[in-house]
């Protein structure tokens, strides 16, 4: 059946017309960053909004980077509410700025608090899988 | 300071845009050198009964086996050398170790046993290495032992020395993934007969999207290809607008909306040969498709792989695993994107 269908395959691609090869290698050119978090809170009941969680980073960056930073345009594209795992997408040159000021936090409204960073990178593709996430038992 | 600040790692893509027809492409070659794949995540709009043909296909991919405390001396066993390495290739991964906190180590299909390991088991191995080329201040190390060469032919001095320093010097066990094209089952039963181990198959999953709006796929840029394809898996929204508060993402210059889109994604340890067929399947499919019909492949390595595209060394920072997506059409275009973490050697 497969040694079939490739011979069709090629009687048909008789008639098409193959177009130019063509390789670009994009360095650094990723216009934006992608994280998943998960915030780890000391009292594991405390619910957390998305709103909540954007404010949240939001004075994070704030308290670390002063207004200027507070700027910076972070989407939460993803969140849940159960685990308390967000998506997060930055401009590239605000990672930096988003990374350290999330690793800074300690405290969510007089509460111990962590964030856990579980993936980056500048391809929102790469974070719909995690092989560390693979369970085998 | 602010400059260094808005630096990121490096990263790179590799853009392709070519004809199954034309000569030079290499569709073939790239998917085997990734050795390591995880996860491939199928789009196919408007499919209908093929949807289960899909299924079916993932289904069939190869098992592969999970063997648990492997001894690593072990895969210097004269009767698994004869049965697997020698022949056919194999393909053996650690499971469960961190790339940037554990010792690591991968079993290639040309026969190169690599290792990843910190600087004292390095050191108490006592094997030729190098230090890690990602980052030297990391103190990582990287082994490579080709065991279809001449020393390490059992008996040999190259071998007696691997094997004196598995099991004296440095004992290490971990667990193992492991898998063999085309032998499977039968060209590990050496090894497997000596151990802890399970049998498993790829995790297949299936669902269907509704009313999906995609862009100009053949012509859009790159990164909001890779984006948009990363929402639909993500189940993103892109219903947004720029002054929303939340997420400002939204899908640049909307072309169509497609009433269905089958999604079907298999996760586990996949040989580069079933993606292949897997590709040549949905060009079939695609040859019977209507002329604004496409495909969309994504297949995710492994994080913690030693070994990045073909040979080469695995970074060990951040910056995200190797992946890479083909999006085909039914004239046999496609677009072929390949991306690589920080300190990666560049895709093929």
């Amino acid at each position: 059946m497969r040694v079939s269908s490739l011979q069709k395959m090629r009687a048909g691609a008789e008639e098409a017309e193959s177009s130019g090869y063509q390789r670009v290698v994009l360095k650094n050119a990723s216009p934006h960053h992608y994280l998943r978090v998960r915030l780890v809170l000391e009292d594991e009941s405390t619910r957390v909004s998305a709103v909540d969680l954007k404010t949240f980073i939001t004075s994070c960056l704030r308290s670390l980077f002063g207004e200027v930073g507070a700027a910076l345009n972070v989407d939460v594209l993803k969140y849940d509410e159960e685990t308390l795992t967000a998506l997060l997408r930055v401009p590239s040159r605000g990672l930096v700025k988003l990374w350290s000021s999330l690793t800074l936090q300690g405290f969510y409204q007089n509460q111990a608090c962590a964030f856990r960073v579980l993936q980056v990178s500048p391809f929102l593709l790469a974070l719909t899988g995690n092989s560390r996430d693979l369970q085998l038992d | 300071m602010s400059a260094d600040l808005s630096r990121t790692q490096r990263n790179l893509l590799v853009c392709e845009r070519s004809s199954f027809l034309d000569e030079k492409n290499r569709v073939s070659s790239q998917v085997e050198r990734l050795r390591f794949n995880y996860k491939v995540s199928v789009l196919l709009p408007e499919c209908g009964s093929a949807s289960s043909h899909l299924e079916s296909i993932l289904n069939s991919f190869s098992s592969f086996y999970l063997i648990k405390q492997l001894p690593l001396y072990e895969l210097l066993d004269k009767d698994f050398l004869q049965s697997a390495v020698y022949q056919g290739s194999v393909y053996g991964l650690s499971f469960r170790t961190r790339i940037d906190e554990d010792n690591c180590v991968a079993l290639m299909p040309n026969g190169h046993l690599v290792f990843s390991l910190d600087k004292d088991a390095f050191e108490t191995l006592g094997l030729e290495g190098r230090p890690s080329r990602s980052n030297r201040t990391s103190s990582r190390y990287e082994v490579t032992v080709d065991l279809r060469d001449g020393t390490m032919a059992p008996g040999g001095r190259g071998y007696l020395r691997l094997l004196q320093g598995l099991t004296s010097r440095l004992k290490l066990q971990m667990d193992f993934l492991i898998s063999h094209h085309p032998g499977g089952r039968a060209s590990l039963q050496p090894l497997l007969s000596r151990c802890d181990w399970s049998e498993h198959k790829p995790e297949v999953c299936q669902h269907a999207l509704s009313h999906l709006v995609h862009p100009t796929l053949r012509s859009c840029e790159p990164h909001d290809l890779l984006e948009w394809i990363g929402a639909v898996h993500g189940a993103v929204s892109r219903e947004n607008s720029s002054s929303d508060f939340l997420s400002t993402l939204t899908c640049l210059e909307p072309e169509a909306t497609i009433s269905r889109v089958t999604s079907v994604s298999a996760c586990g340890l996949l040989l580069p040969q079933d993606l292949q067929h897997l590709v040549e399947e949905l060009r079939c499919h695609l040859q019977q498709a209507q002329t604004n019909s496409w495909a969309s492949v994504t297949v995710h390595g492994f994080t913690d792989s030693p070994v990045s595209w073909g040979d080469g060394e695995r970074d060990v920072l951040t910056g995200g695993h190797d992946l890479y997506n083909l999006l085909m059409f039914p004239d046999h275009t496609y677009r072929l994107h390949l991306a690589a973490g920080a300190q990666n050697t560049c895709p093929p």
